[in-house]
């Protein structure tokens, strides 16, 4: 500070501090808080001033205390393991090694933990395979066993006595920073010569409309404080994931298509060749609606198609199921259980050559976990084309899992679709997960095109993208993503 | 899918190799089959074979013969030799109507380890469950054979007749079964539903079973000490009775039996013959290899199709040009068409090996018109602060309704809900969305979220799909005109007029609730959130928003999409 009579300008609240730690002399920042009943934003808006006319100083300091693991709660209430035993030897006489899990619940490293320790101290001896008491009648280990206690119980600073708990992991050491305002010179002292310094917090509109902006000094920020808590609007992560697969897979050349969530059986089993009394059928794998049962059947000749498509295998050569096809079970309304039924929908009147994609909400009956939603989305599509082969079918999912997967590397195994002939399984090798299911495909059976008088092979494929985004988002809990945790939905990474 | 237990070891010692997991999983694949866990200290693993098609696989012997074709051990359809014996059944006329069909064979000097008879009890209830349809087509039963004496009688017998089901002490009678044995509770509908009761009665009088229910307890036992067996299937499909033998006597001549037949004479009631099963003849199937190598994009040779057909466990028959005419095993019932043999050379040739080809089919993609009409309200709606959230279509029915003061119930309910929370399919979107905010009162105010999503709606017994959209804030001081102007905004954005039209609702404050209309025509509702609802909510903050049924906005392309 400087000698001279000079006045010092400090805005009231620096003052106002200034006060309150020349009384204390030395004073810690949160304490301050405190009794100024000013926010921290303030305080350390105000401090520099002080600092600047080397009124007072700043120091920080690094407090170590301690504070239970949860192996150190479970030996602060049972006891440390090295007393466990020594008392149960103590009560039994003779201990064989091998029974001590009989006795003490404990993991078998910690037993052998701590019969080491208790070796150590020379408190025990081992013959045969038998422990016995060497010491008698020792309080082993009382003193850290009182220090666990303490730490449960009050805020105990760090000391060396404390170490073996820290090394046994049952304690851990918490640091925390401190800050100390020391004063240098005493308001007392200079209370003449402290004059008050008005600022201007904001720039005003009219500030600048009659230009007295040139003659006022604003107010400087400081700018390491926390701004206040801003949420953006945003889109929900996995919708935006879905949007990106929509996107990758319209750029591949695949049109969208859609349809409805409840679903004529028709369209989502029979028309898939999916034999009426077909296990998947069942009550317990497809929800069926209660009101109304039944809906309409579409055109009766696609009708009558599928119908002997069942029965005989229509015109395809097919041997067909071989039972007497009900069109009122066909007639059933469901939710929709897979999205191929929306694939089976655009086989009417289909383009020749096309593509086509569709991202649909799927429902099975099943009891709601981490892994298992009673709703999801499935990625559906075909591929239709007179040329198209098996080996084509390869190609697609192989570019499926380079592009909309960005995987590595992908392997095929043969599957089973009611659908399809021949079906296989796509995995992908995610260089950090290994290898996982990605999707399943197929060329549709003829007794599955032929009856909406489709010639030409029909390649239909699925992928998993729930599995894909929750592997990507490490996500482990599939309910997740109907998340209405309003912390993930404003808070998720975006890249 | 089928999920069966195995063996790791026992498996191995039966391939005669000792494979690791990895290799192992590799191998039944080809088996359409794969490991989904491996339990060390039981030494068991747990195989899910994942067609529904093949019953043969549903037991190791099965895959097995698979892994040994595709190894080139062993080729073709595997042989599988049948002795005579005097055994015969007789079908009463009366079960024409109701379980015709029977199909018995005998295994003699069979070895039957408790883990054989697990494999084979495993197996059995496998066939019954998800081929024979709970039972209902097809079930299976063994017995002691020494305790047997022909002929065996199939017949409709008298409600009052008594045996001593598996697993009980005393004489029960039939009904009794029915209602009280595990078994009879289970499958007793079945039984139920014929009007009369099916047995299989031994010559000398003594109980079989009651198919397809239940074994009596003793000839209906088969243990560890049994070397004989008689096994039997019945249902009401011959084809599929004949076929389920079939696994059963390859799976048993696998394990070392020696099989022998049984003759059948049905009354003219029902087939007016003799059959002697097992039928163990190859039906055939021609395929043309130009149409198999176009479909599969190959240009194989039939001498190399016969080869990997032969690794497939199928024959070749005969090949003329380019026709061959392929022999299916007896115990697969999966070949419907050539494309399922398609599939068989495509399998036996490797997926993996095969080489993917690149695309050819050339064409432009796009989204749905409806589709990008939702992302352009998606983005209207980010762009006012709001948080996109995705709810639940299959949801409670409390939050379409009393959390939301509403009485009606026009939503599509289900009828087999597995729980109350997810049982009907929502009708509207901002009864989910309170929802979300309830669950949300200890984060920090404003909150305010927004779905554009699909509904169901139902009217006149017709019900079709639609997306509608969302809006809600709450925060500590919010009122109409806050929901107003976003909407405002939004429709100005869509270029739609629209008019506000004060109405009643029970989910809104009296006099701060109005129906949109547009046209003329209601597309949704805007309000401030009634006090009961929040408090039913436990939502301590005032709350805004507003829903609208996207197709009724003329400026977007959103449609109703029917079911029929």
């Amino acid at each position: 500070m400087n000698n001279d009579k000079e006045s010092i300008f400090l805005p009231p609240e620096a003052i106002l501090i200034y006060k309150i730690i020349s009384e204390k002399k030395e004073l810690e920042i949160n304490e301050l808080e405190n009794i100024s009943k000013l926010s921290r934003g303030k305080i350390e808006y105000n401090l520099p001033f002080l600092q600047k006319h080397d009124l007072l100083d700043r120091k920080e300091r690094i407090n170590k205390y301690c504070s239970l693991t949860k192996e150190g709660e479970e030996a602060e209430k049972n006891q440390l393991i090295e007393r466990r035993i020594y008392n149960l030897i103590k009560e039994k006489k003779k201990v064989s090694f091998a029974q001590l899990g009989d006795f003490i619940k404990a993991d078998k490293k910690e037993l052998n933990a701590g019969v080491g320790l208790l070796r150590k101290l020379d408190a025990i001896t081992i013959e045969k395979g038998e422990i016995s008491i060497k010491l008698p009648e020792k309080d082993i280990n009382l003193e850290l066993q009182q220090y666990l206690t303490k730490i449960k119980k009050e805020k105990v600073s760090y000391s060396d006595k404390i170490s073996p708990l820290v090394k046994r992991g049952l304690v851990n050491v918490i640091e925390e920073k401190q800050s100390f305002l020391i004063i240098k010179v005493p308001y007392s002292k200079i209370k003449s010569r402290i004059k008050e310094l008005i600022e201007v917090g904001r720039l005003s509109s009219n500030m600048l409309r009659d230009g007295s902006w040139r003659k006022t000094q604003l107010k400087a920020y400081n700018l390491k404080g926390q701004p206040p808590t801003y949420f953006v609007g945003r889109k929900q992560p996995y919708a935006r994931f879905i949007d990106t697969v929509k996107q990758k897979l319209v750029a591949l050349g695949f049109q969208e298509m859609r349809g409805p969530i409840v679903e004529l059986e028709f369209w989502n089993f029979d028309a898939l060749f999916q034999a009426q009394d077909h296990p998947a059928r069942e009550w317990s794998d497809v929800y069926r609606v209660s009101n109304p049962k039944h809906g309409k059947l579409p055109k009766e000749e696609y009708v009558t198609n599928v119908q002997q498509a069942h029965e005989n295998g229509y015109n395809t050569g097919s041997k067909g199921w071989r039972y007497k096809w009900d069109p009122k079970k066909s007639s059933r309304l469901v939710l929709r259980a897979q999205g191929t039924s929306v694939s089976a929908r655009t086989l009417v009147g289909l383009k020749i050559p096309s593509k086509y994609f569709s991202i649909s909400r799927c429902y099975r009956p099943d009891t709601v976990d981490a892994t298992h939603l009673s709703e999801f989305n499935q990625v559906e599509g075909i591929v239709v084309d007179p040329s198209i082969t098996f080996r084509d079918l390869l190609g697609i999912l192989e570019t499926f899992a380079l592009d909309v997967a960005g995987a590595e590397e992908c392997t095929f195994k043969p599957d089973y679709y009611p659908f399809t002939e021949p079906s296989v399984e796509l995995s992908v090798v995610d260089p950090n997960l290994g290898r996982i299911e990605f999707g399943g495909a197929g060329i549709f059976r003829p007794e599955v095109t032929k009856p909406f008088g489709i010639d030409a092979p029909v390649i239909a494929w699925g992928l998993g993208i729930d599995r894909l985004f929750m592997v990507k988002y490490g996500i482990t809990d599939i309910r997740e993503l109907f998340s209405h945790k309003m912390e993930w939905l404003r808070s998720t990474k975006m890249v | 899918m089928v999920t069966i237990k195995a063996s790791y070891t026992k498996m191995l010692e039966t391939l005669g190799k000792n494979l690791p997991i990895e290799e192992l999983d590799r191998l039944l694949s080809f088996a359409k089959s794969e490991i989904d866990e491996y339990v060390e200290e039981e030494d068991m693993l747990v195989i899910d074979v994942k067609t529904s098609n093949r019953p043969d696989l549903w037991i190791p012997e099965g895959m097995i013969r698979e892994i040994k074709g595709i190894w080139g051990e062993e080729k073709g359809i595997p042989k599988l030799e049948l002795k005579e014996s005097d055994y015969k059944v007789i079908v009463d006329p009366k079960l024409s109507k109701s379980r015709p069909f029977i199909a018995c064979a005998i295994a003699k000097n069979v070895t039957l380890t408790d883990y054989n008879i697990k494999q084979l009890m495993q197996l059995s209830e496998k066939i019954d469950h998800s081929y024979g349809r709970r039972r209902k087509r097809s079930s299976i039963g063994m017995y002691n054979l020494s305790m047997i004496k022909s002929p065996i009688e199939y017949k409709v017998i008298d409600k009052n007749h008594k045996f001593i089901p598996l697993g009980y002490t005393e004489p029960q009678y039939l009904e009794t079964i029915l209602e009280t044995h595990e078994k009879g509770k289970e499958f007793g509908y079945i039984v139920k539903g014929y009007g009369h009761y099916p047995i299989l009665l031994s010559a000398d009088g003594l109980t079989l079973s009651m198919p397809p229910i239940i074994n009596s307890n003793d000839v209906g036992r088969v243990t560890e000490e049994t070397t004989d067996m008689l096994i039997e299937v019945t249902g009401t499909h011959l084809g599929t009775v004949h076929v389920v033998l079939n696994i059963l006597c390859q799976t048993l001549g696998d394990l070392g039996a020696e099989l022998y037949n049984v003759t059948i004479e049905y009354p003219k009631e029902i087939l007016d013959k003799t059959i002697v099963t097992p039928t163990i003849e190859y039906e055939e199937i021609k395929i043309n290899l130009k149409e198999v190598n176009k479909y599969l994009g190959t240009k194989l040779k039939p001498k190399k199709v016969e080869e990997v057909l032969n690794k497939r466990r199928f024959d070749v028959k005969k090949i003329e040009k380019d026709m061959m005419t392929v022999l299916i095993p007896p115990y697969r019932t999966d070949i419907l068409h050539w494309v399922d043999i398609a599939e068989e050379i495509a399998i036996g040739l490797d997926y993996n090996k095969m080489g993917p080809t690149k695309w050819k089919v050339l064409t432009t993609g796009g989204l749905l018109p409806e589709t990008e009409s939702e992302n352009i309200v998606r983005d209207i709606l980010v762009g006012t602060g709001a948080i996109e959230v995705i709810t639940n279509t299959l949801t409670d029915p409390e939050i379409l309704t009393a959390n939301v003061n509403i009485e009606e119930d026009n939503f599509v309910k289900i009828s087999n809900p597995v729980s109350k929370n997810y049982s009907v399919i929502r009708n509207m979107i901002f009864p989910n969305l309170i929802n979300v905010l309830s669950k949300n009162t200890h984060e920090t105010y404003p909150q305010i979220i927004f779905e554009v999503g699909e509904i169901v709606k139902l009217e006149e017994g017709r019900t079709w799909t639609q997306t509608n959209a969302a809006y809600m804030l709450a925060d500590t001081e919010t009122s109409f005109e806050d929901a107003h102007k976003v909407l405002d905004q939004m429709m100005k954005l869509l270029e739609t007029d629209y008019n506000l039209i004060e109405t009643e609702h029970p989910s809104f404050i009296r006099g701060r609730c109005a129906e949109i209309q547009v046209n003329g025509k209601t597309c949704g509702i805007i309000g401030e959130v009634n006090p009961e609802v929040l408090e039913k909510n436990q939502i301590w903050m005032p709350t805004v928003g507003f829903e609208i049924e996207l197709p009724l906005i003329p400026s977007l392309e959103c449609k109703k999409k029917y079911t029929y």
